[in-house]
């Protein structure tokens, strides 16, 4: 086994540390950096509740390796919006009730971000297929499509809620 | 880093980890020492070359569904993609890496087989290409020498009178392991209506890897596209799926499946070059 060093940013905060070569970069945001955002649920890329973006994308944390995170931008929820300043998915996640445990929140929103940056105006069919990899098991799925479509409206500069 | 390959024959290569890394959390394999190639953007390309076009092993299947190279007449990528894993997945997979893994469930490899693509191997002795059909030995076994590896799998354009399409039958639409999954490359004479040429892979044959159904693709070669035809060819077709029984699916259902997915792409492809 041996150990590397990895500078990766997260959140836009600059981190220089040894990893493992086993370690993922779910063990390294979770256990290590805190961001407890970043849930563990299968550990197979099946639930999507590590879900974070990498570079801007959407990837599933459990299945990549710390050191496969050098020189990245990582963004956990925590960098989506502070209590003060909410981004416009969480407030509008908030309006509409889209969660109930929470525990898939961070996935879909950070998936939700990953497509409204690449397309402000998407269709539901859009917006579904794009948190298709999340899977949520109390709330069901159309209330978050509700609230994606009414941030996606509100980060357009339309009126909404 | 093939000179790295070379020389620390036990390594053991990870790009987008998406089949690796669970594999090594369970404990079902113990690299003792792992090669990240993921940073080798040079690996990463969508090329269009004389008639073939060429894909990189690290091109991910999200290149894949967001090629604009691909879109035109490429649509089953765009097929494919959609219905490979979810989001998080199609950002990391790799082309390569799907080759690779070598078992049913690799949604990709039907698509190549029935382009009937092939693969690249590079070492330091230079590289080596053949047939994907050669490359799968059995599932999760690859021809892949000591120092070698997966650099580029190629295939041959469309034309204006073929398509290649695929279906998949799972439980949900994302995040699913095919029970059933096929991919037909057509190439038909629009006005004669004549078949030049089929080639049709299945997730499953006989084994447990993806493989083309030779004996249907020969009972249909040459012949007028009919319905006469083609319940020809899914006789031929039943005659030769050696489909099992497990906890996702029976047999049964998935030799029904197999026709209905055979069937679908059949009638796109057709449509499609018709116009």
């Amino acid at each position: 086994m041996s150990r590397h060093v990895v500078v990766l940013e997260v959140n836009g905060r600059r981190h220089r540390l040894r990893v493992e070569s086993h370690e993922r970069l779910l063990d390294l945001l979770r256990d290590r950096l805190g961001y407890t955002s970043v849930k563990e649920g299968c550990g197979t890329g099946d639930c999507g509740a590590c879900a974070v973006l990498v570079n801007g994308r959407i990837v599933n944390s459990c299945l990549m390796l710390a050191v496969q995170a050098r020189n990245a931008k990582v963004e956990t929820l925590e960098g989506l919006g502070t209590a003060n300043k909410l981004h416009p998915l969480q407030k509008a996640f908030i309006r509409n009730s889209a969660f109930q445990c929470g525990f898939c929140a961070s996935g879909v929103m950070l998936s939700a971000k990953d497509l409204l940056q690449r397309n402000q105006n998407p269709s539901r069919d859009e917006i579904r297929k794009a948190i298709s990899g999340v899977i949520c098991r109390c709330t069901g799925y159309m209330k978050m499509v509700d609230a994606i479509e009414e941030a996606a409206a509100e980060m357009r500069g339309e009126t909404v809620g | 880093m093939l000179r790295y390959l070379d020389k620390n024959r036990q390594a053991t290569v990870i790009a987008g980890g998406t089949d690796l890394v669970p594999r090594i959390e369970r404990r079902i394999v113990r690299p003792k020492l792992l090669v990240d190639i993921s940073g080798l953007h040079e690996l990463r390309y969508i090329e269009s070359q004389g008639d073939e076009i060429k894909l990189g092993a690290l091109t991910t299947i999200s290149d894949l569904a967001e090629s604009s190279a691909l879109a035109a007449h490429h649509e089953v990528f765009r097929q494919v993609s959609y219905k490979f894993g979810a989001p998080p997945i199609r950002n990391v997979g790799t082309v390569g890496g799907n080759v690779a893994a070598a078992s049913s469930s690799e949604d990709l490899i039907p698509v190549f087989l029935a382009l009937d693509a092939n693969v690249q191997l590079s070492s330091i002795n230079g590289k080596r290409s053949l047939p994907l059909q050669e490359f799968l030995l059995g599932k999760r076994k690859v021809d892949l020498r000591q120092g070698e590896l997966i650099s580029e799998i190629s295939f041959r354009k469309m034309t204006e009178s073929s398509c290649c399409s695929f279906e998949k039958v799972g439980r949900r639409n994302s995040l699913i392991i095919a029970l059933v999954s096929s991919a037909v490359h057509l190439d038909l004479d629009p006005k004669q209506m004549r078949i030049n040429q089929i080639r049709a892979a299945f997730n499953r044959v006989r084994g447990k890897i993806p493989e083309r159904a030779h004996l249907m693709e020969e009972t249909l070669h040459g012949k007028q596209l009919n319905d006469e035809t083609v319940n020809e060819g899914l006789r031929a077709l039943e005659s030769e799926l050696m489909l099992t029984t497990d906890y996702r699916a029976s047999a049964d259902y998935r030799k029904r499946a197999a026709r209905i997915c055979f069937e679908k792409a059949l009638t796109h492809c057709a449509a499609k070059i018709i116009g």
